[in-house]
């Protein structure tokens, strides 16, 4: 008796796990975003608040960059023609930044969840 | 100096869940005030850092407060610097130089130290975001501490809340030569809680510790506890910086030091290639 008990807990457990893990992929958002010509393309990325999103960082120029957000606590060092997937928890409504922190003058870009 | 309010105590509780008091004779590493987030230096990064710490106000006798060497304490100044390299997406390598001026005794060198410290998995693939952290000290006995080698190891923890930070790096050390070689780990912790306000300033409070011997602590009294208030951010041409005064807690803290952390990275061209996809730990 406990044991079968125990086996319809670990059954129901393992059967919430997969649901969770299924529905939490299943609710995120993807964007993409590309470096080239020294800018950010789009340099708004607009997504929805409340969920996560996984952005595609391509930097499609010959430059070493650094793709930062100080709001997002992000830093990634991405170089010539590389693509990373950056991932973002589930966002509060508002703009949170993001730029080349190795180079000052390209224009900063922005997420703007809604 | 504060007599360990209760309130302080037990916000301390919630970090070192393991104080409870005994024998022995913990230690700090007063060159470094710093707590290690998850992200490690970027791959191909190189960090050049200055951590400095003066006692404003500490103890009269060698062996106790920062000191665990047969200087004392009062108006010490720690000045370590550090060279860091980011050898992978998730791997940095680091080297310090540590020095000290101990009141009236001119400027030292006090040891040196080498670590590896990584990053687990993508950030954000987690609930909680982890890092490791491996460490070599040696340490210019008698005058800095008993012990000339020790190894450090420290599990890092991250997890944001919006704008918010909370960092814990508990530490375990262990002496591998001199006095207490024959001991096991002591614990410790560095760990902080940080507000993103703006790149160029924005507010922290850190908290660190040693307690002693994990199977042996020393008395509560004796241990050491800070609390450290910190402003954090960054100055012109990417220079960073840390600074907060210091607090003792316990009869067996320094009582108040002041710590500035100065740093500044570059790129510098990268030794291997990108992390690949579906890597969690090179």
């Amino acid at each position: 008796m406990r044991r079968s008990r125990l086996a319809l807990t670990i059954t129901f457990l393992a059967a919430s796990g997969t649901m969770l893990l299924h529905s939490a992929s299943a609710a995120v958002e993807s964007e993409e975003v590309r470096f080239e010509n020294h800018r950010f393309v789009p340099q708004t990325i607009k997504v929805t608040a409340g969920k996560p999103v996984m952005l595609k960082v391509t930097n499609a120029s010959e430059e070493t960059i650094e793709f930062e957000s100080f709001k997002l606590n992000r830093e990634i060092v991405m170089t010539p023609h590389e693509t990373i997937t950056v991932r973002l928890p589930a966002l509060n409504p508002g703009s949170y930044d993001f730029y080349d922190d190795f180079h000052q003058d390209v224009p900063e870009g922005a997420i703007v969840a809604k | 100096m504060i007599k360990c309010p209760q309130a302080f105590v037990m916000g301390l509780l919630l970090f070192t869940p393991l104080l409870c008091p005994h024998q022995a004779r913990a230690q700090l590493d007063p060159w470094e005030f710093e707590v290690y987030p998850y992200a490690t230096e970027p791959r191909g990064m190189l960090e050049v850092e200055t951590d400095n710490a003066v006692v404003a106000n500490g103890h009269s006798q060698g062996g106790n407060g920062t000191a665990a060497g047969t200087f004392r304490s009062q108006a010490m100044w720690y000045n370590g610097n550090e060279l860091t390299y980011g050898l992978t997406d998730r791997i940095e390598g680091a080297a310090y130089l540590n020095f000290a001026q101990p009141s009236g005794h001119g400027f030292w060198w006090a040891g040196d130290k080498f670590r590896l410290r990584g990053r687990l998995f993508d950030q954000g693939t987690l609930p909680v975001d982890l890092g490791w952290y491996l460490e070599f000290e040696y340490h210019k006995t008698p005058q800095f501490d008993d012990a000339a080698w020790e190894l450090e190891l420290k599990p890092i923890m991250e997890k944001d809340f919006g704008p918010l930070s909370l960092i814990a790096n508990p530490v375990f050390e262990k002496v591998l030569s001199g006095p207490g070689g024959n001991q096991g780990f002591e614990f410790g912790y560095r760990n902080g809680v940080y507000y993103r306000w703006t790149r160029y300033l924005s507010p922290g409070v850190e908290f660190y510790g040693a307690i002693g011997l994990i199977d042996d602590n020393d008395p509560l009294g004796e241990q050491q506890h800070y609390i450290v208030p910190v402003v954090w951010g960054e100055l012109p041409h990417g220079i960073e910086y840390n600074v907060g005064p210091g607090i003792g807690l316990t009869p067996g803290s320094d009582h108040v030091f002041v710590k500035f952390n100065l740093e500044l990275e570059r790129f510098v061209g990268a030794i291997f290639g990108p992390t690949l996809e579906r890597s969690w730990f090179f």
